[in-house]
């Protein structure tokens, strides 16, 4: 019998076969392989097969040779009118959404950090939306945008305002799509930022109020740098999130009406399994990863994560 | 000790997983919706009489076109059966993704699908469209029916509408004095599917065609598409704001909660709208043919179809089941459970006629019949989706008619390769 440090016995290992010390000297990566072979099997070996796709064109009949197009796929990105609209719109979604998300998320931070810290219940509640399936989400904000029975022209009927569309009109459904949004991801900034903020440090605050800097300035001067990393992280993984958005378009609009919201991850799924075109599906997808890795890094540089 | 019993394990489990593909005796691919829970009901009932294993997978709409596409392009072999919605059946028969079933009605002593069926419910099943051999066989008699409000029609001054002035006329009136709140029709405007498949009657009504006969040119951009685009806006006009989003679940329960006064609608929400639990609407719906333009109206033909996938490897079983399923005694009881019916005798059994829920079965008979299939192409996913966006464009003002037309024209003769 052996011993641990706390005196423990424990019954030693006795001499098996030589599969048996095969297995014992290679037991870290017998232990690692389960974890490779699936991180291959799910993640290398598909984006190994869509940069092999991106330079094909695939028939729907198995019978039909993959016809090799080279670039052929990223040129035709050049002239697809629907792939402007979807880059238009996703663009713009990432930015509005982003936005809002973050001067909310940042600000709840500071009024709870700071006047209602003690609010655990509040703070739960807030935190709610992002606990949620986002189909779930996507559902509940298509009731609410009902134009007919819907709970938000019912509120405007009773107040005595004009019904909307919502989802349905040209010039909201956009709107709508980012209000869902941001009501749901809003609490994931505030989140963070609350975590940020409870770890500043107390002493350049004492300093800065006894040198007399208003709260203003006491935020904008201490606040906001010593926040910088924390909001850096947030805006990335934000930012790359909602590059990818689909499941509230995919249940509110649709894409439409007349391709308003229709954004660059629905496209890649009508591509590839609507109009069974996935080489160029594949090409498009490629672009994303590019786009969201180019601007990943710039973001990073810019707000010098990496030191 | 542990290491074996997890190695151990590990074998069990892995022999359970390979096993557990094989169970069934064949699988079929179903839509999650009255047709697929039809379907079910009726596997469930083979399974008890033959002793047969027979595993449903239930998918929503779209992803049952995706799943079929994608066991086809992999040749998996992991659906023997997929119940098509019949505008996928070119797809899928041209892609190499539908076995022949031919040899298997020789091979059965039968010449093919017998008479009692409707003749339009057999044409969709070969393909090319009525004249090659068939790729699949009718399970669910869907086509559009005009649903309309009578008592409210006749209060706007139209007894029974025949022609899409008279919906007009009475839309108009009811809409007017509707105050906001209650419409005289109310339509499908959600880009793609739901926007094409309420749009083509009308086109069609108005001697219009996405294609020439022989399929050679697009014909989209036409003197009788102007005509149609124009009652199609002119019905836009008239029916609830937000139309640009709608899809069936929107007309139906618009129809059933009695807000709007008519539209166009399949036959599977007769049962919807007569339930007093879900209806306040019970016996007040009444049913027509699809409205005349300036040419006869005909409805759109969305059929259910049973079609054994190339890769399955339970071709034989899979035939004798659609064979029994889509048999005049399986499609009576299909019919009991919810689901149009495909057969002549179906259709005029007195056992269901004389029930109120089958008031409509001779329309839909008529509809049927009368019907007009969308237009067979491959490639139709993907030209209904550039039709689907530029009508609603249309449908939500963005663009003109005529622009919409335009540039329809232009995007599927891109797609099709037609000029």
């Amino acid at each position: 019998m052996a011993r641990t440090a706390s005196g423990t016995q424990i019954p030693e290992l006795q001499p098996g076969g030589r599969l048996e010390h095969w297995a014992e000297r290679h037991l870290r990566y017998l232990m690692l392989a389960p974890t490779m072979l699936i991180l291959l099997a799910l993640t290398i070996f598909p984006s190994l097969y869509m940069f092999y796709a991106a330079v094909h064109r695939i028939s729907p009949n198995p019978d039909l040779p993959w016809e090799f197009v080279g670039p052929g796929n990223f040129v035709r990105l050049l002239t697809d009118a629907q792939f402007h609209v979807a880059l238009r719109n996703t663009v713009v979604f990432t930015i509005v959404a982003v936005t809002f998300e973050f001067l909310l998320g940042l600000g709840l931070a500071l009024l709870l950090d700071r006047f209602i810290r003690r609010l655990t219940f509040l703070k739960t509640v807030l935190m709610i939306p992002m606990m949620l399936p986002p189909i779930a989400v996507a559902i509940t904000w298509k009731i609410i945008y009902e134009p007919q029975f819907g709970v938000l022209n019912e509120i405007m009927f009773r107040l005595g305002l004009p019904l909307q569309a919502w989802a349905g009109d040209v010039n909201l459904a956009m709107f709508s799509i980012i209000v869902a949004d941001v009501w749901q991801w809003t609490p994931f900034i505030f989140l963070l930022m609350l975590a940020g903020l409870a770890s500043l440090p107390v002493e350049p605050y004492e300093a800065a109020a006894l040198d007399g800097a208003s709260s203003w300035r006491q935020f904008w001067d201490l606040t906001l740098p010593f926040l910088k990393p924390v909001i850096a992280i947030a805006l990335l993984l934000r930012v790359m999130d909602a590059l990818r958005l689909f499941d509230l378009v995919f249940i509110l609009t649709g894409g439409g009406p007349a391709d308003r919201t229709k954004v660059l991850s629905l496209y890649i799924y009508q591509v590839a399994y609507r109009f069974a075109d996935p080489g160029y599906a594949a090409a498009i997808s490629l672009f994303v990863l590019f786009v969201t890795i180019v601007l990943s890094t710039w973001f990073m540089k810019r707000m010098r994560l990496a030191e | 000790m542990v290491r074996k019993l997890f190695l151990v394990l590990a074998a069990a489990a892995s022999a359970l997983a390979i096993s557990g593909t094989a169970w069934a005796d064949f699988t079929v691919l179903v839509p999650s919706s009255s047709e697929g829970d039809g379907l079910r009901a009726a596997a469930d009932d083979y399974s008890k009489m033959k002793g047969t294993k027979v595993e449903i997978v239930q998918a929503p709409y779209a992803n049952v076109f995706e799943q079929g596409a994608n066991a086809g392009a992999t040749k998996s072999g992991v659906f023997d059966i997929i119940l098509m919605d019949d505008p996928w059946i070119p797809f899928f028969a041209e892609n190499g993704h539908l076995e022949d079933l031919t040899p298997y009605f020789k091979q059965a002593g039968m010449e093919g699908p017998d008479n009692d069926f409707l003749s339009k419910s057999l044409a969709i099943c070969r393909n090319p469209y009525n004249t090659g051999p068939y790729v699949c066989l009718p399970y669910v008699g869907n086509a559009q029916m005009f649903f309309y409000d009578a008592a409210k029609y006749k209060e706007a001054g139209v007894d029974a509408p025949k022609t899409w002035d008279d919906v007009l006329k009475a839309s108009q009136t009811l809409t007017k004095d509707g105050g906001g709140r209650y419409f005289g029709y109310v339509f499908r405007g959600g880009q793609g599917n739901p926007v094409v498949a309420d749009f083509m009657p009308i086109f069609w009504s108005y001697g219009a065609n996405m294609f020439n006969e022989d399929r050679t040119k697009v014909t989209i951009d036409t003197p009788e598409g102007a005509a149609a685009m124009k009652t199609f806006l002119a019905l836009r006009d008239v029916s609830p704001k937000g139309i640009e989003s709608y899809n069936a679940n929107e007309v139906g329960t618009a129809l059933a909660a009695g807000t709007a006064a008519s539209s166009i609608n399949w036959p599977n929400w007769v049962a919807t709208f007569e339930d007093p639990s879900q209806s306040k609407m019970v016996g007040k719906i009444s049913y027509s043919p699809i409205p005349a333009g300036t040419k006869p109206g005909s409805s759109e033909i969305g059929h259910w179809t049973m079609g054994i996938m190339s890769a399955s490897k339970n071709k034989q079983e899979a035939f004798d089941f659609m064979v029994w399923a889509t048999s005049p005694e399986q499609i009576k009881i299909s019919a009991e459970r919810g689901n149009p019916p495909v057969r002549a005798s179906v259709f005029t059994d007195a056992d269901l006629t004389k029930q109120e829920k089958f008031r409509h079965y001779p329309v839909l008979m008529e509809a049927i019949q009368a019907s007009t299939p969308r237009p067979r192409h491959p490639k139709w996913p993907e030209i209904e989706n550039a039709f689907g966006i530029e009508l609603s464009k249309a449908v939500a003002g963005t663009i003109t008619p005529e622009e919409a037309l335009k540039n329809s024209q232009a995007a599927v003769e891109q797609i099709t390769g037609l000029k």
